[in-house]
């Protein structure tokens, strides 16, 4: 997903990946035949959904079921273009300052209700609102408040400008996602995180039928979505398989329609087994860090304000000679992925809008990781660096790629010892400011850099270093409010400059991202994990 | 014979409360907790504690395990923090899947067993014997994991899908959610594989004992008798050895439902099934606590209750067998 | 008064036919272990899987000087290598020799099996000998906490062991996965032991030693104990097969040994997902674990049948 040209790196690994994606990436949108109405597209994801209450549940098998069941007031397009969803016409004050959106009439909410700008209103309120605890809260930090000029007609008045205002309604996580006001004083919180249809009427496409944990998910078609000819799917039905063979299988003897977010590891396997499967995938809009803890409390207090600098990591010359210098990112990328990821050192990866290759800054570098590590003290004739990585079982390729690690930095005569943990007990270790060291993640999704605030500012409790440096809060905060474009992309590169010379964010590579689907889907647009939109499906069968 | 059964029913109680006090602690001692799992991205800590106090996760583990089995005894299961989903219910969807995998599984042991323990008392030492006991070994040599994966790749992927690889259809008339596959063809064939997954391994011990009850009933007495009276020999390996040598099987078939229910675990996670078992795991990995409090008050339940039902049936079916 | 040993045990292989617990050998006559070292000679499929079992202990003994190469070591120019004369086994995902792997894997197998059950052996056994001897209250709590743990569905309790202890690698890893699979095996011995005790306890010449005024673990061990070793035996071989089979499970399940250490559970789950294009990589761990599961269990049966008469 492109936003804007910038010059193309002239690197031969990009050139690969390239290629790579224009012989598996999925046909055109435009189909020249006809689309048939009808059928059910069965869909499979690798993870359970958590719940279904879309304005706090985590996880992006949620967040994918959002976006058809629910509707927001703006969608992105791949090539950076904003569509209107519930919103027909939207204007921008020239200051920033105000948003003014106009809805389509007759939009109705599953349950007959009207959509109207009040409960936009709602729903951005309740999103703003801390007792709701959404993820999202951080997200509208900028806005002042929301103001219903007419049943049709919402005003969104900011504090500040904010340059992603837009990006951030159609799909910073969910997007904004409408809720019914009524539905949801008439039901409680229980009732939408258990899925019950009546708590979850949604303005999407598709109606909730039923969601059995572990079982399924089955959405049907919405007769009066106010798209016309829209959705062209009778059903849709959610499946989880998480382990990669059973997948494969179910893939390949057909009970499965549609893979949203397979296993990059597996994808050779299954083209092999499935050589018509058309395999999606862009630029990566996922970056895989190995991370390095900056700060630990003083007083061994989690999230204690006064800190420390951590014992290893917080002296910056060990954190340039482990994570910039001394880290092979091509070999890594080459074992871990195949190839099939490009090799990258800035905070934003390639597929990130305004995203900027800094991979100059950082080359694999022996003798002067050697060197910086000396002068901290370490190497021959100092102490012995020795250290844990902490990898993570939600994807297997966290602890290949720690592995490579590990006897790369052998190398340069630091030993790292690597701990496996589940994903729980690693975001309990991280999010308590607990004693960690580095460790291997691909965290979240980032469609612009400023929605990599909330990872890597000075007091989130979701950016675990802790660099506690009140300079990159300063470098987001103007680069979110700049609205003028060439002065932002250079406030960009400045805080993107600045994460990498203070190694606060260690990139490794981008984390590739692929769905695959049978070759007789069509009408499905890649819009990596952002935008998983299933309303222009249909089945060629 | 009556206060025996009470003595023993009333004694399940105790036990099953145990394991589930245990469980309790046990989960509370993991690193992490449902209301880091429910956050996700949301998470600080001022509102993880809010969540927590909110749902009691903030008082001392003896005062929520007591609150937990207040609720119990009012037939409330609880509701899971994480997915809002009340614990019954989501039991009750799951119990059938489990439950025909288990049965089909002794099944698929058993055919294997009984043919392999005949053929081997009948033709001791012989190399039928041989094949016969190391066919039932191999079984239990491989795991069941493995098994699995196997019958996928033949069955699967390599015929081209003539057993489906994962899912379920329930048999006619037993659909618990409101959408579901229903066929009797659709649910054998969901369920086969699983099956032999978990049931071959099952299949080697019982051919071991079957084989030797019935050596030792073929030697007493009255099956002497039996054939010095004339009768032919296959009736007398039937009808007399044969029933008293399953005796101890259908024991130790009882004894085996706690494995049986451990390797459903891996078994309904490789095929996908939702039964159980995959409730159970996904429950731990997800730190749901109430939902592994469902999970091991089922199981402790039904494992406590088969060995009592074995005791018993042990007991009625052998007049030798008298309890103190 | 006969009671079925109830509870599940992993691998159920070990129980006795109907049930009774093992009686004590004629008094004096030749000792049951020269009688019982015969009929093993004689034991076909005891003598197959003694002589796998010797072949991995040597192998898991010079694993070092058999492996070709070291079985941690990383070499990315040759990841997913088909067999071939230098890697006869090919080479993983990061370029590992899977022979070097499935050999030194042998070691850490027979360890986690071996270990495990000596762990569970040795806390057990005190536990079953004193509740059978000193009955009463003493036996009422241990039974009570034996029953417990039996009561468990074993994979729950090393499932949720394994979770709390969390996967690690290396030795301290080996040593978690070994103590969750003990835990859950010490009531089995303790129950056999405890059967054993119970029925010798009465005999004439226990009696005459208290009598004498010998004191109690005297008695424990050199009348006692020694009357137990052959049940002993036969659980402890048969209980390291099923120990590995749990290994090999809890690695699918993410909770077992974790890498570089070389695991043959842990590499059959990392290379199943490639068992089309690269099947020997899963095929081989797959195969060492089977063969050395079906050692222990030909020779745990061997001297099942060698040293209980009863049975054949």
């Amino acid at each position: 997903m492109q936003l804007r040209r910038f010059s193309w790196p002239t690197h031969l690994v990009a050139a690969l990946v390239l290629s790579l994606v224009a012989t598996a990436a999925a046909p055109p949108v435009a189909d020249a035949q006809a689309p048939k109405k009808g059928g059910t597209l069965r869909v499979s994801y690798g993870n359970d959904i958590a719940n279904l209450d879309f304005h706090t549940a985590p996880g992006y098998e949620m967040m994918w079921v959002a976006m058809n069941v629910g509707c927001g007031l703006i969608d992105i397009t791949p090539d950076g273009k904003f569509v209107g969803d519930a919103a027909e016409s939207w204007q921008v004050a020239p200051d920033g300052l105000m948003y003014t959106f106009k809805l389509h009439k007759n939009i109705l909410f599953h349950d007959g209700t009207k959509v109207d700008a009040a409960a936009v209103k709602f729903s951005i309120d309740r999103l703003m609102d801390p007792a709701t605890k959404s993820g999202m809260r951080s997200f509208f930090d900028s806005v002042h408040s929301t103001e219903v000029l007419d049943p049709l007609t919402l005003q969104v008045r900011m504090k500040q400008p904010y340059a992603f205002m837009l990006h951030m309604l159609a799909a910073y996580r969910t997007g904004l996602v409408i809720y019914s006001p009524t539905a949801t004083q008439k039901y409680t919180v229980e009732d939408r995180k258990m899925g019950k249809p009546e708590a979850i009427p949604g303005c999407g496409p598709f109606r909730l039928v039923e969601w059995v944990k572990g079982t399924h998910l089955v959405m049907e078609r919405f007769d009066k979505y106010f798209k016309p000819g829209r959705p062209l799917l009778d059903r849709i039905v959610i499946r989880t398989i998480k382990d990669p063979i059973t997948e494969m299988a179910a893939f390949k003897a057909g009970e499965v329609d549609f893979i949203a977010s397979f296993s990059p590891e597996h994808v050779d396997t299954l083209k092999a087994q499935s050589p018509n499967a058309s395999i999606m995938t862009g630029k990566e809009t996922t970056p895989m860090v190995a991370a390095m803890k900056v700060t630990v409390p003083k007083d061994g207090k989690p999230m204690s304000k006064e800190r420390a600098p951590h014992p290893i990591f917080g002296d910056l010359r060990v954190r340039k000679a482990i994570g910039c210098y001394g880290i092979d990112r091509n070999e890594i990328v080459k074992i871990a992925f195949k190839g099939q990821a490009t090799p990258w050192v800035a905070m934003a990866p390639p597929g990130t809008l305004e995203s900027i290759d800094l991979n100059a800054k950082c080359p694999y570098d022996q003798a002067k990781a050697k060197a910086l590590l000396k002068e901290a003290g370490y190497g021959p004739g100092g102490k012995p660096l020795t250290f844990e990585i902490m990898a993570d079982t939600e994807k297997s390729v966290f602890n290949v790629i720690a592995t490579v690690i590990k006897d790369q930095l052998a190398r340069i005569g630091a030993t790292a010892n690597i701990r496996v943990l589940d994903k729980v007990s690693w975001m309990n270790t991280t999010l308590n400011d607990g004693p960690w060291d580095m460790y291997v993640e691909d965290l979240l999704s980032l469609l612009t850099i400023d929605s990599n605030g909330y990872l890597s500012n000075s007091t989130s409790t979701w950016s675990h270093p802790r660099h506690n440096d009140k300079k990159v809060d300063d470098f987001y905060a103007r680069y979110a409010r700049e609205m003028d474009a060439t002065k932002r992309q250079a406030i960009g590169r400045e805080l993107l400059e600045y994460m990498v010379d203070n190694v606060y964010w260690n990139n490794v590579s981008g984390s590739p991202f692929f769905m695959v689907a049978q070759p007789w889907v069509k009408g499905y647009t890649y819009n990596a994990e952002f935008e998983v939109d299933w309303e222009t499906v249909w089945l060629d069968k | 014979m009556r206060t025996y059964f009470i003595k023993r029913l009333l004694e399940m109680v105790p036990t099953i409360l145990m394991i589930t006090l245990v469980v309790f602690i046990m989960m509370r001692s993991i690193p992490g907790d449902p209301v880091v799992a429910m956050l996700g991205d949301a998470y600080t800590q001022e509102d993880a504690e809010r969540v927590r106090h909110d749902y009691g996760l903030d008082k001392p583990v003896v005062v929520q395990y007591l609150i937990w089995l207040g609720k119990l005894v009012q037939g409330d299961w609880g509701t899971s923090i994480l997915s809002g989903r009340p614990v019954l219910q989501d039991v009750m969807i799951r119990l059938p899947v489990t439950f025909e995998l288990i049965v089909l599984s002794m099944g698929v042991a058993l055919a294997i067993a009984i043919p392999a323990g005949i053929i081997g008392a009948l033709r001791q030492n012989t190399w039928a014997d041989y094949t016969a006991t190391s066919v039932a070994m191999i079984g239990v040599s491989i795991p069941e994991f493995f098994i699995g994966v196997l019958l996928l790749l033949i069955f699967s992927i390599g015929l081209g899908g003539w057993l489906p690889s994962s899912g379920w259809v329930y048999l006619p008339g037993t659909c618990p959610t409101m959408v579901c596959g229903v066929s009797l063809w659709g649910n054998l064939q969901h369920v086969l594989m699983p099956a032999l997954a978990l049931g071959v391994g099952r299949a080697a011990l019982l051919t071991r004992l079957l084989r030797a009850s019935m050596l030792e009933v073929i030697r007493t007495e009255y099956v002497t008798t039996a054939r010095a009276k004339g009768l032919a020999e296959k009736p007398v390996v039937f009808k007399h050895a044969l029933k008293n040598a399953l005796i101890p099987t259908i024991t130790v078939m009882g004894l085996q439902v706690g494995f049986l229910i451990g390797g459903a675990i891996v078994v309904e996670t490789l095929f996908a099934m939702p039964g159980l078992g995959t409730f159970g795991i996904d429950a731990i990995i997800a730190r749901d606590y109430q939902q592994v409090q469902g999970f091991a008050l089922i199981t402790a339940f039904a494992f406590v209750g088969i060995n009592l039902l074995v005791d018993l049936t042990y007991t009625f079916l052998d007049p030798r067998i008298r309890y103190a | 008064m006969v009671k079925p040993i109830s509870g599940g045990s992993l691998r159920e292989a070990e129980l006795p036919v109907s049930g009774v617990a093992w009686r004590a050998p004629a008094a004096r006559s030749e000792s049951p272990f020269v009688q019982g070292l015969r009929r093993l000679r004689r034991s076909m499929t005891a003598l197959i899987g003694a002589g796998i079992v010797a072949v991995l202990l040597v192998v898991a003994l010079f694993a070092d000087v058999l492996a070709p190469f070291s079985p941690t070591d990383t070499d990315q120019t040759t990841t997913f290598a088909a067999p071939s004369w230098e890697h006869p086994l090919g080479t993983d995902q990061l370029g590992r020799d899977m022979l070097s792997r499935v050999i030194h894997g042998t070691r850490i197998s027979l360890i986690v099996g071996v270990s495990s059950v000596l762990l569970a052996l040795f806390v057990g056994v005190p536990f079953g000998m004193i509740a059978g001897y000193y009955g009463g209250q003493v036996d009422r709590l241990v039974m009570r906490v034996m029953d417990l743990i039996l009561a468990f569905p074993i994979y729950l309790l090393a499932i949720i062991l394994m979770v709390i202890f969390t996967p690690t690698a290396g030795l301290l890893g080996t040593m978690k996965v070994t103590g969750a699979i003990a835990i859950v095996r010490i009531p089995i011995y303790a129950r056999l032991v405890r059967g054993s005790v119970l029925s010798i306890k009465e005999k004439e010449y226990v009696e005459a030693c208290r009598a004498l005024g010998v004191r109690d673990p005297w008695i424990l061990f050199r009348h006692v104990l020694p009357n137990c070793l052959a049940p002993i035996i036969v659980t402890t071989t048969l209980g390291i097969a099923t120990s590995i089979i749990v290994e090999a499970t809890l690695s699918f399940l993410g909770l077992g040994t974790q890498p570089p250490t070389p695991s043959w559970g842990w590499d059959l789950k990392a290379n199943v997902a490639f068992i089309q294009a690269n099947m020997w990589l899963s095929l081989f761990p797959g195969l060492a674990i089977f063969v050395t599961v079906l050692g222990f269990n030909l020779f745990g049966d061997g001297l099942r049948d060698a040293l209980d008469p009863r049975l054949k």
